[in-house]
């Protein structure tokens, strides 16, 4: 167990620069996502972390030790690649105690550590199979049991989920959260999916373009996103942004829709013409007598809920209500966005006003 | 089902050239190694003779001989050359300056023809003459004669073999590492594993089977190799490096005695055939399950 600090820290690929200064701060115990668009950095700070890629400039430490000069084996993590990476000639039961046996673990301390994460990971048939003789499921099983079974300070997942399918992943999320309530070992874990951030972390950490956005709570992140990136990265379906101008109606302050819509506010102090962008998630939208009217452009039952794609003025919007929504594309809908739930951000820098 | 017929039609001069090069050939050995024929002898006649061509062999001191140091030849030539491509295409793998050309000047005695290599060698060995004595006397002292010396000569058909044949072997574990997956190495990394560690128990156990197969073409080769050693040594000196393609030529051929040589080329080939199935059982079959 530990906790891992990463300290304004760099990377450099030759004269590109992938990562500007990161800066995070990992708790012991801590179940922490990087998440973000693909490419913006998440896999290389994982790797710097794993001491798989050198570092151009800052520090990395785990368990107050400062890695930086490390090899990857001395720095006690265990790593569960995208691809697996398995050892295709090894068996399963090799491959999980390959770590142990190069320690120069005892034959059966290695054999009873793979047998009991074989239990927890219900591999335990599988231990004499080869790589190649499993399922997609099952080698990402197999990746996780190995990290297990060294019970190092801290896991490093780099999207273990994504080459799952869609019911697997959800099924492996609740496993590997589960797994983390169990063992309490520090967990950096890297996806470019959102609902898995929100789902898994403790902590969520987003990323775009090598620079850290925003650092918190899953549902801190949600409510007081900092930025537009963040806003409309978190959530889904995605926050609903709409350009506009601040101006005050009725001794009341509004956004003049760039589309013509007044879109009501709360708490924020006019500044007559100020370019913002206005926000609100579709989920807090609804549908009923005295809002803003709207015209539906498209309809998506789910069964559960009902997604409506309409345009407010001229801007596109869109909304989720529970339950079953009749409407016909063209026909008139009238939209209610509680002021409180509006987001307000700067129409140039697209930060939180 | 046409396109089918078309597809035979293609292949037809192919096969029909491997069948009148190759198999036609390879059956005539085959019936003449059962036969008594010495078209100059007394009885000029092919007679059939059952397997006493085979049994002429066991008690053929000279052919055993020749079965011997071919063997060793074989194994150090190969051996050799596979720790040494190795290396090389490990080196290949980084980036250095000049590389590409390195690379290339390395590839060259690949497209060199054998008879040609034999020259080269012969020139650069000539006793006193020859660069590689002449530098040796001078340099060191040791005097390297391989016309007399017959642990020199054997070595000098060894270098000679390395030099020709370890960029093929270079070229095939080259492409072998090329294809590895990147990750099972940073895994083992992580694991702990040190560089020897992971050279043991993760860069061979995955390129085994390129290195077999290597071994393999390599062994094939180095077993019937003739024109070389035959330009280098001509087998001396005394028989020192007269291996079984050489003794062949240089003994049984003279005689006319074809019956027997076909025999040994027979045998010949029923070793090269053993020693790669007893690689096979031993290394690739136990492994085949994983890959
Ligand atoms: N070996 C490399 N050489 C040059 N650029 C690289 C290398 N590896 C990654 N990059 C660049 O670094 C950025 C971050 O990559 P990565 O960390 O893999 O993104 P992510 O995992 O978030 O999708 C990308 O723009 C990528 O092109
Ligand atoms: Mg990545």
């Amino acid at each position: 167990m530990a906790e891992v600090t990463v300290r304004n820290v760099k990377k450099r690929y030759g004269n590109v620069q992938v990562m500007h200064g990161v800066s995070v701060d990992i708790e012991d115990g801590q179940f922490v996502v990087l998440v973000g668009p693909s490419g913006c950095g998440k896999s290389t700070l994982l790797r710097m972390i794993a001491g798989l890629e050198p570092i151009s400039d800052g520090e990395i430490s785990i368990g107050g030790r400062v890695v930086n000069n490390v090899m990857p084996k001395d720095r006690d993590i265990a790593m569960v690649f995208q691809s697996y990476a398995l050892y295709p000639h090894k068996t399963v039961g090799e491959n999980m105690g390959f770590a142990l046996k190069i320690k120069g673990t005892p034959r059966a301390e290695i054999d009873a550590k793979v047998a009991k994460a074989a239990a927890i990971l219900d591999l335990g048939h599988l231990l004499d199979r080869y790589p190649k003789q499993l399922s997609g499921g099952q080698r990402q099983r197999v990746a996780m049991g190995r990290a297990i079974v060294r019970d190092p300070a801290v896991f490093l997942f780099d999207e273990p989920l994504s080459n799952l399918d869609a019911k697997l992943r959800v099924a492996m999320r609740v496993e590997i959260k589960e797994l983390h309530q169990r063992l309490k070992t520090t967990i950096v874990y890297v996806t470019h999916d959102q609902i898995e951030a929100m789902t898994m972390a403790d902590k969520i950490v987003v990323m775009r373009d090598g620079r850290v956005e925003q650092i918190g709570a899953p549902l801190d992140l949600y409510d007081n996103p900092s930025n537009t990136f963040v806003a409309g990265f978190i959530g889904s379906p995605s926050m609903n942004f709409i350009k506009g101008k601040l101006s005050t109606i009725d001794g009341r302050t509004v956004v003049r829709a760039d589309g013509g819509a007044l879109l009501p506010i709360e708490g924020v102090q006019a500044e007559e013409g100020r370019p913002v962008v206005y926000g609100i998630r579709p989920e807090h939208i609804d549908i009923g007598p005295g809002g803003l009217a709207a015209r539906v452009s498209v309809l998506e039952p789910t069964g559960s809920e009902t997604q409506i794609f309409a345009r407010l003025g001229d801007d596109p919007i869109d909304a989720v209500v529970k339950d079953r929504f009749d409407a016909r594309p063209g026909d008139e809908i009238s939209l209610l966005i509680p002021p409180r739930r509006a987001h307000l951000f700067d129409g140039a820098s697209g930060a939180r006003i | 089902m046409r396109s089918n017929k078309v597809g035979w039609w293609l292949l037809a001069p192919t096969l029909a050239i491997l069948g009148i090069f190759g198999i036609l050939p390879f059956i005539y050995v085959l019936y003449l190694a059962f036969h008594q024929w010495n078209p100059f002898g007394a009885n000029p006649e092919q007679v059939f003779n059952g397997a006493n061509n085979f049994r002429r062999l066991v008690f053929d001191k000279e052919f055993l001989l020749a079965i011997w140091v071919t063997l060793k030849f074989g194994v150090f030539a190969v051996a050799s050359e596979i720790v040494i491509g190795y290396f090389l295409a490990q080196l290949f793998m980084r980036e250095f300056p000049g590389k590409g050309f390195f690379r290339t000047i390395h590839t060259l005695p690949l497209i060199v023809a054998p008879i040609v290599v034999g020259s080269i060698w012969r020139l650069m060995t000539t006793p006193s003459v020859g660069i590689i004595p002449f530098y040796a006397n001078e340099l060191f002292g040791i005097d390297i004669n391989i016309g007399r010396d017959a642990g020199t000569a054997f070595l000098f058909t060894v270098i000679m073999d390395i030099w020709h044949w370890t960029p093929l072997v270079t070229l095939t574990l080259l492409a072998a590492l090329l294809s590895l997956p990147k990750d099972p190495f940073e895994q083992a990394q992580i694991d702990g594993a040190s560089r020897s560690q992971i050279f043991w128990h993760i860069t061979l156990p995955m390129i085994r089977p390129a290195i077999l197969a290597t071994v393999f073409i390599r062994l094939m080769d180095a077993l019937r190799t003739v024109d070389e050693v035959w330009m280098l040594t001509g087998g001396g000196p005394g028989a020192a490096t007269r291996y079984l393609g050489l003794h062949i030529w240089k003994v049984v051929f003279p005689k006319t005695d074809y019956g027997y040589g076909a025999a040994i080329s027979v045998i010949v080939l029923y070793l090269t055939l053993v020693m790669c199935w007893m690689l096979y059982v031993g290394l690739v079959a136990p492994r085949n399950k994983g890959n």
